[in-house]
């Protein structure tokens, strides 16, 4: 037989049998290997020790230590590099089986039939392998506990965050900031406005830059790099910065948003002053097609007037300056404040227009102005996508809770694509998978309402079927627990 | 043309000439007398010279803006009596709440709808004190 053999091996057999450790002993004297038998016992142990072996073999039979656990009796004798194969009786299968479970790195049946050594060989492959995963997965968990002991005490927020979004871990600042119970839960969370992992974090497959806005108000800049944890899986490293500019700059910004919106505001009011004054006939009567273009002049200026108050709302919205003035009010009396104007736009598209209030309704403490402002955001976008059909206004009851008045607005339009649904809350976010919605629209609408209705304790949510139609409903919190439910339904049809 | 109403008469100013131009197009058609001034000393002198029935003032003007001039007036033994209303293009929860402290009757933001304006100046005007209140 030709034996090739590059290295020599020191082998123990820690057992009792005989036959097996003279078949064994010829099979490495053939390549060369030195060999020893020692009984399983302490004294044993103790002169297969002072062998030094590069491994070790267990028997099973007749160890008077604790067998199904062979790798942590050996490692408490001291072996604690060396790979551990076990011996078992090849009948016993369950037995060198359970020993793998108990740390052994491989199994050899007794009586020996063929040459046990290119397994020995592989064994000590497979070990050394093993040991210098050991050694490398104990230094990344050495460096994770400095690095976090690090940014434990960093200023900054620092959290951990698993690839499936889910923060692991968070220094002290991110408590601090974050606020505490976070752990656990889904990273883009801590976010304002986020409800799905933000796309630099699911396109990037190194480290990433990206900016964002905290619950709080506070702008950070963000950055996150790979890293290993001691088992060896990749996790999400992130490091914020604030970056919210200082008072004195949010002071000269508050200042310049409010110039440029009045500087904004006052041609507007002379634009639309003129246009009524020409439509009301106070100017003289105009001709069919005068009044077609100054129709055009009045709706533009509407147009660009929504776009100048969007704006500055969302700047107010951004810069944690939304204030908002409270009475206690019906929905009725909201609607009313807007119902006039939706019922003119749905009648220039020939949509049907219906407003239906429930009786007996609760009072509502609100921001009337705000509050129609949301109704007219969300219905305009019922009348602009919709072109046949209805638009329904309905205002009910939900008892759970102390009960919350419910607007809904319903309409029979394009609808909105079930992907895009989760989104069109997010501030600049507009549905681009059909022409009719990059027509016009900064994106900003539907996350100021979200705003003005969160503001007011309440929720805005949104259903929809492409091609059907959508329905967008906000609740508000009753005022009084006093007045009962909705009752028969009163129709107002306009 | 609506009746006159015995001539009431209402200061503009604006210093956008302007919006002081089509709001006097407006008052003197729902019947209204109109002078216009175009800063905020011009408001005042206005104010004590023709002791109209109410004033419409905006808030940021040349020459004192218009809590200067509703300062003024609502100290002269002359003004004091008179209603104000404010007309601006600012939107500040602060400068309104101001604007009440300073005994303003009114506070509209431009662009302003022209229902609502023509019925707070009717109501106010219809108030025999000018007390009458947004």
């Amino acid at each position: 037989m030709r034996v090739i053999s590059v290295k020599s091996y020191r082998v123990a057999y820690i057992g009792s049998d005989g036959d097996f450790a003279i078949a064994l002993e010829n099979a490495l004297n053939a390549v060369g290997f030195p060999f020893m038998r020692e009984t399983a016992d302490t004294h044993g142990l103790q002169a297969a020790f002072d062998f030094k072996p590069d491994i070790v073999l267990w028997d099973r039979d007749g160890t008077q230590l604790e067998e199904k656990l062979p790798i942590t009796a050996l490692r408490q004798a001291g072996f604690t590099k060396q790979p551990v194969v076990a011996v078992a009786r090849r009948e016993d299968v369950d037995g060198a089986v359970n020993s793998l479970a108990g740390g052994a790195i491989d199994f050899i049946f007794k009586p020996l039939n063929e040459n046990p050594v290119p397994r020995l060989l592989a064994s000590l492959n497979a070990g050394q392998k093993q040991l210098l995963l050991d050694w490398y997965h104990r230094v990344i968990e050495d460096t994770n506990d400095q690095i976090r002991g690090i940014l434990t005490t960093l200023v900054d927020p620092a959290y951990i965050v698993s690839p499936e979004f889910q923060i692991l871990w968070t220094n002290r600042a991110a408590e601090e900031i974050f606020g505490e119970g976070q752990r656990g839960g889904a990273c883009h969370h801590v976010f304002y406005d986020r409800t799905e992992p933000c796309e630099v974090c699911v396109k990037s497959k190194g480290s990433a830059r990206w900016r964002a806005m905290l619950k709080n108000g506070k702008s950070y800049r963000f950055i996150s790099a790979f890293v290993r944890n001691g088992r060896g899986e990749v996790e999400r490293l992130v490091v914020g910065t604030d970056i919210t500019p200082d008072e004195e700059v949010q002071k000269i910004h508050k200042t310049f948003i409010a110039n440029v919106s009045h500087d904004l505001r006052t041609p507007l009011a002379a634009i639309d002053q003129y246009v009524n004054i020409l439509l009301e006939g106070l100017a003289g009567d105009l001709t069919e097609d005068q009044r077609g273009y100054v129709d055009v002049i009045r709706r533009s200026s509407f147009r660009l007037n929504s776009l100048v108050e969007n704006l500055i709302d969302a700047n107010k919205i951004l810069s944690g300056d939304f204030k908002l003035r409270m009475e206690v009010v019906t929905i009725k009396d909201i609607i009313d404040v807007v119902a006039g104007k939706l019922e003119s736009q749905a009648a220039d598209k020939q949509l049907m227009f219906q407003v239906q209030i429930a009786d007996d309704l609760p009072h509502v403490y609100a921001d009337k102005d705000r509050v129609a402002q949301v109704i007219a955001n969300i219905a305009g976008n019922s009348i602009k996508f919709t072109e046949q059909g209805m638009i329904q206004i309905r205002a009910g009851f939900m008892p759970r809770d102390e009960g919350r008045v419910i607007v809904s607005v319903e309409d029979t339009g394009i609808g909105i694509p079930t992907e895009d649904l989760g989104k069109i809350f997010e501030l600049f976010y507009r549905v681009e998978k059909d022409k009719v919605y990059v027509e016009e629209g900064a994106g900003l609408g539907l996350s100021i309402s979200r705003e003005i209705v969160r503001a007011h304790g309440g929720t805005l949510w949104a259903e929809s079927m492409e091609g059907m139609g959508s329905a967008f409903h906000f609740a508000l919190p009753a005022h009084s627990a006093s007045t009962t439910a909705a009752g028969q339904g009163t129709q107002h049809r306009r | 043309m609506i009746e006159e109403r015995d001539r009431k008469l209402i200061l503009v100013a604006d210093d956008d000439k302007d919006l002081v131009t089509a709001l006097t197009i407006r008052l003197k058609a729902a019947g209204y007398g109109v002078v216009g001034a175009y800063d905020g000393d011009e408001a005042f002198k206005q104010a004590q010279e023709t002791r109209p029935d109410l004033i419409i003032l905006d808030v940021r003007m040349p020459a004192g803006g218009g809590f200067d001039s509703i300062d003024k007036i609502k100290h002269s033994l002359t003004t004091r009596n008179i209603p104000v209303i404010f007309l601006t293009a600012f939107d500040d929860e602060q400068m309104r709440e101001e604007a009440r402290q300073l005994g303003a009757s009114g506070f509209f933001r431009k662009p302003f709808d022209d229902a609502e304006f023509m019925g707070v100046i009717e109501s106010v005007l219809a108030k025999p004190d000018g007390s009458g209140r947004r």
